[in-house]
């Protein structure tokens, strides 16, 4: 009997493989976005880990506690560590659940409801673009924080930042022009009249991808 | 223009990212009261270790409920996960290549302050 089993899911599996269906049971579409986040994982990862080389190799580094300590709309002398960044990190956290939310409501045909939760998302990112520019300006204009000098310690510091934060603020920027898009076309009727809205779901996959990187980010710039 | 989900999938999977969504915000306020609470004189290398692994998880739960990853053939799982391990080599090899580099600075400050100066760079200190 065992060897039937076995002799039986050696079948079935190889059969998957023979052609004519997806093995990994997804469309061309969402594996090759999948493959394409994995190639940009890679990147994100080089950009990170020559922070850390850089790290290890300065004698000193500046505290994100005391970098990262100004709030808008609060006096200048007031100090709230991390509590701006923080902030920042529930606006993409909860944008990207909006946007899971979405792809739910597109696997239920659920138009109206796809069109809601799209919209928190792109509500979302803009949020959070908005933060990163009052968070940067500050750090220019009022610390003089900038590609050539830092007043906490390392110059390396200010250009890791600028360099690590922008690269990320820019797959922001053109995720929420995606979301934009994808708003767009499911309120003219483009995946109804499709019949699907897989659309949405791939670029769910990068919105969230976008998501993950920050949880990294956020982890060698502001706590370790 | 079937639902591809039945009504009990589609309610098990929406409580299951809400369920995702209370684990990242109470993991994230962890570490904020973490960074700013923990003493100079405890051990630093317990919190970022903490923090590490924290990120971690937060990232398992982005990947796999987020990103629907756990609702996915292991196949494909895995094929998106494997090449990630040759992160681990990338990480440790930099990392020291880093730590080498502050070492030999320390190494040929002290040697050329020992050089008898014969003006120039380096000298000055007395």
């Amino acid at each position: 009997m065992a060897t039937d089993t076995l002799a039986h899911s050696q079948d079935a599996t190889q059969d998957e493989w023979m052609g004519g269906q997806s093995p990994f049971n997804i469309s061309y579409g969402k594996l090759m976005m999948w493959y394409f986040l994995v190639s940009d994982a890679f990147t994100f990862s080089a950009l990170l880990i020559s922070y850390g080389t850089l790290r290890f190799s300065t004698p000193t580094w500046p505290d994100p506690n005391v970098v990262f300590s100004a709030m808008p709309f609060l006096p200048h002398d007031m100090h709230v560590p991390l509590g701006f960044v923080s902030i920042m990190t529930f606006i993409l956290i909860l944008s990207s659940v909006f946007v899971v939310r979405a792809v739910q409501e597109g696997h239920m045909m659920n138009k109206k409801g796809v069109l809601y939760w799209m919209f928190l998302g792109i509500l979302g990112g803009v949020a959070f673009l908005s933060c990163q520019a009052w968070e940067w300006m500050h750090l220019i204009v009022d610390n003089g924080m900038t590609l050539y000098e830092n007043p906490f310690g390392t110059k390396h510091f200010g250009q890791l930042f600028f360099l690590i934060t922008g690269f990320h603020g820019f797959h922001v920027f053109s995720g929420v022009v995606f979301n934009c898009i994808v708003w767009y076309q499911t309120l003219t009727g483009v995946y109804e009249r499709r019949g699907h809205y897989e659309m949405v779901e791939k670029i769910g996959l990068y919105w969230h991808f976008v998501d993950l990187v920050w949880v990294f980010v956020f982890l060698a710039f502001y706590l370790l | 223009m079937a639902h591809d989900l039945t009504k009990e999938e589609y309610s098990a999977q929406v409580a299951g990212v809400w369920r995702a969504t209370v684990w990242l915000s109470v993991i994230t306020i962890a570490e904020v009261v973490a960074a700013l609470m923990w003493p100079e004189e405890w051990n630093r290398y317990t919190l970022n270790f903490g923090f590490i692994a924290l990120s971690l998880l937060k990232a398992y739960f982005i990947v796999g409920e987020f990103m629907h990853v756990k609702y996915e053939k292991r196949a494909l799982a895995l094929t998106i996960l494997v090449p990630t391990v040759f992160l681990v080599w990338f990480i440790i090899a930099f990392l020291w290549e880093g730590a080498m580099w502050l070492d030999n600075r320390e190494i040929w400050e002290v040697i050329l302050e020992q050089v008898p100066s014969g003006g120039g760079h380096g000298g000055g200190h007395h």
